[in-house]
């Protein structure tokens, strides 16, 4: 801001640029005030951040984000986001580590890896990006009501999710209550390279057994099914937000998710042991067609002097016999006008889905389904992490969020025949998240 | 419910009134609930006297009378004065010194009653050395004014008590919009219910015969400047009572009045008293900065 | 039956919690939960960020939003 100006006794002409602008910034810092008194109406507010997701020799993932939100006037507001995410690494495939070196081929058919001795076999042909869009446009209807609807899609090279959400909130008790209702419905399709396992089919792994490409293409193709199958999920929400007192907020939410289709996940296989304990073979998994879930989540806010607490605890359950319980804590500290660190702690443990089975027995029969993915297992785990975030005078706001996750998948109940006894099969998962983000 | 203020219940809103800093005062607030109105009222009338108690210059043992008699001494100051302070020194920066708090010992030469008592040059030439700004020293913590030399904060004692009365009342009542009204120095809080304007009365003080001026404001702040019953009329040119600091003369040409929007009241105001202080360039400088403005020559 | 009495019970605690509406504040006494900071999406882009991980590494989703992910990462 540059006042260029001539001495006034001498009638020359004066070029004075927004004075307007620095008396406006002298006045906030006279009121204290960061910002004009009201919200801002017609302003686009914007959020962007980068978040680097590491797991020690596994995933690594680098997701972006960037959301914009405005307020059209009188709580007409549309918000949208576009994320873009990028993954590779290693993901465990499901079988069991075993004394001696494996070799396994790929989900898509085209290549093997080898995975030495006593380690978990760890699919590295897993990278893929993906990008997301989603919009949701909020709006008052009749008295004290407000209804808001939106769309998402994501879209990776093998999987496309589209999903369309509505909702209606009403406040209650002068706004001190807030009971609100949604529905959401997607539809995904799958369509892996190599085509989509047939269940409980063998892993054809080229030992030299094959005369030529084509036989062992021809066997390969024998384990597949071509054509893309689909999922559609419906959701319904229901919650509760109220006001306890001057300085506690809580909100209560019950959610139901009914899911049909394909929930299988075309890359996870199953080893098939003897009563050494030795891999005979191994067989793509196989998951229900069906899964209804469960949601109760409790959610508290509380206002301390110079920040808030938040804390939550989520409870779930769902017909493949998983339950869960998240409690979910972050602690906001201001340390100044336009600085605070938060820390967090998240604790997580799940029971395992009932088809769960760490590997197959070779003489029992074939269940109906059955997964040794270690996600639906049995596992707790825990996150840790802060954040500091700082506001600069122009009203933006930059913040930095540093984890730790940690899974630690345990034994569900089941014996491991011979060899197996001597080797670890429920390894920690270990993370490390970074998040950079900028608000303005 | 006491003497120092009143409340009165319309259709769709409640009037909180009282007298401060020489004007009435009112508080429009959009609610039906009286114990709210109440509490506003009291909130503002509260906090307009004690800024009116700590800043005015009229009264013997306040802060600003410790400022004024020290005579050369340092006096200890707050952060809320230091504030002040700054922003002054900010409005003098970019006025190019023509807005000056110093400037008030020259009320001891000029009285705007519409008569034609001119002082004499003498009589402002002794008291030119007892101004300018950049003779003030002070800190965060302390000020230091010569002998003879003045503070007067006249010019934005108003507008800064309706920002800050408005300030409290968003802070209080965050959801409802708040009109807070000192004689015709305005702020609002936040919009109302469904965007609608407040419609505020004005009345033209020049005028009384005339029919009061209805306002619409939606949000943000309005002031005025200038008073078109002070000034002197000799040899058939008028005076207007804008002083300029550098002289110690009224500035020439100056408009009677000047009305400006901005999102803060006192924002509104400097910006009005500057225009006034530019004489002749009030509207020029008005539509430099981009603001709504009434000029009233 | 175990499960379903489990469910049940959840539902009616929730419901118990409902019933508490003549708690709450006065227009006038909104200063603390007026802050950003005690809004219930404040740090929006965290906690979907969140989601996501949870959703891609665990077996549970949802609860405080919509619990279809809709993404291949699980």
């Amino acid at each position: 801001m540059q006042l260029i100006s001539k001495n006034s006794l001498t009638n020359k002409v004066r070029k004075t640029a927004n004075v307007n602008a620095a008396l406006a910034a002298a006045t906030c810092a006279l009121l204290g005030t960061s910002a004009v008194v009201q919200a801002d109406e017609g302003l686009w507010e914007m959020d962007a951040a980068l978040l680097y997701y590491g797991e020690t020799e596994r995933v690594t993932a680098v997701e972006g984000v960037f959301s914009a939100k405005k307020d059209f006037g009188d709580e007409h507001i549309f918000s949208t986001k576009i994320t873009a995410d990028s993954l590779t690494g290693a993901s465990a495939s499901g079988a069991v580590a075993q004394p001696n070196a494996q070799t396994y081929t790929r989900p898509s058919g085209k290549g093997q890896y080898v995975v030495a001795a006593g380690e978990v076999p760890l699919d590295d042909t897993f990278h893929d990006t993906r990008v997301q869009l989603e919009a949701q446009w909020t709006q008052p209807l009749w008295n004290d009501m407000r209804g808001s609807t939106g769309v998402h899609l994501s879209k990776e090279y093998d999987y496309l999710s589209i999903a369309v959400n509505g909702s209606l909130a009403k406040d209650f008790n002068q706004k001190n209550t807030t009971v609100s209702a949604g529905l959401s419905l997607a539809y995904d399709t799958i369509d892996p390279e190599g085509g989509r396992p047939v269940a409980f089919s063998e892993m054809v792994i080229d030992e030299g057994q094959f005369a030529n490409e084509e036989a062992y293409q021809a066997a390969f193709d024998a384990t597949r099914q071509t054509d893309t199958d689909d999922k559609t999920t419906v959701d319904l929400m229901f919650g509760v937000t109220q006001i306890i007192n001057r300085r506690i907020l809580m909100q209560f939410n019950y959610g139901l998710s009914m899911s049909d289709g394909y929930h299988t996940d075309p890359f996870k296989v199953l080893s098939v042991v003897n009563d050494q304990g030795l891999t005979q073979s191994l067989v793509h998994e196989d998951r229900p067609t069906e899964r209804t879930r469960h949601n109760f989540y409790w959610q508290t806010k509380y206002a301390l002097d110079s920040g808030v607490a938040d804390i939550s605890y989520r409870y779930a359950t769902d017909d493949w016999d998983i339950n869960s319980h998240t409690i979910d804590s972050r602690f906001r500290f201001n340390l100044s006008d336009n600085t605070y660190i938060q820390p967090h702690f998240r604790y997580y443990q799940q029971s395992a889905a009932d088809f769960y089975q760490p590997f197959l027995l070779e003489d029992s029969s074939l269940p109906t389904f059955a997964s040794a993915d270690y996600r639906l297992g049995e596992m707790t785990a825990y996150t840790i992490g802060l954040k500091y975030g700082m506001t600069m005078p122009s009203g933006n706001e930059w913040a930095f969020r540093v984890e730790y996750y940690q899974q630690d998948p345990k034994n569900a109940g089941f014996d491991a025949p011979g060899a197996l006894q001597q080797l670890d099969l429920y390894p920690s998962v270990k993370a490390v998240i970074a998040q950079v983000s900028y608000s303005f | 419910m006491n003497d120092a203020f009143t409340i009165e219940q319309k259709s769709d809103h409640i009037i909180g009134r009282f007298a401060a800093m020489a004007s009435p005062c009112e508080l429009l607030i959009e609610t039906k609930d009286p114990l709210l109105a109440n509490h506003l009222t009291s909130l503002a009338y509260k906090e307009s006297q004690r800024i009116e108690q700590k800043f005015s210059r009229y009264l013997p043992n306040n802060l600003m009378a410790n400022i004024n008699h020290r005579m050369g001494k340092a006096v200890a100051i707050d952060d809320e004065t230091f504030r002040l302070l700054e922003f002054a020194n900010t409005c003098f920066e970019l006025s190019d010194g023509m807005f000056d708090i110093t400037s008030g010992v020259l009320r001891k030469a000029w009285k705007f009653d519409g008569s034609d008592n001119l002082p004499t040059p003498d009589a402002v030439k002794v008291l030119m050395p007892h101004i300018g700004w950049r003779k003030v020293k002070y800190t965060q913590s302390s000020i230091t004014l010569a002998k003879g030399m003045e503070l007067d904060f006249g010019g934005i004692g108003k507008e800064y008590a309706v920002d800050c009365v408005a300030k409290l009342c968003a802070e209080s009542a965050s959801t409802t919009s708040i009109v807070v009204n000192f004689g015709g120095d305005i702020q609002v809080t936040r919009a109302r219910h469904n965007s609608q304007p407040w419609h505020i009365g004005i009345e033209n003080p020049e005028d009384d015969n005339s029919t009061t001026k209805v306002l619409k404001i939606v949000s943000g702040g309005l002031a005025t400047s200038g008073d078109a019953r002070r000034y002197l009329l000799k040899d058939g040119k008028h005076y207007s009572h804008i002083l300029n600091p550098e002289t110690g003369y009224p500035t020439e040409t100056a408009a009677r009045s000047v009305t400006v929007a901005a999102p803060h009241c006192i924002q509104a105001g400097l910006l009005a008293t500057m225009a006034l202080l530019k004489g002749p360039n009030a509207e020029v400088f008005l539509e430099q900065q981009d603001v709504k403005f009434w000029c009233y020559r | 039956m175990l499960k379903k009495a489990r469910i049940i019970l959840a539902f009616l605690i929730s419901t118990q919690l409902v019933g508490c509406a003549n708690l709450g504040v006065q227009p006038w006494e909104r200063d603390l939960l007026a802050k950003e900071e005690m809004a219930l999406d404040s740090e929006g882009i965290d906690l979907g960020l969140d989601d996501h991980i949870y959703f891609s590494k665990e077996a549970t989703s949802g609860g405080r939003a919509f619990a279809g992910g809709g993404c291949g990462c699980n």
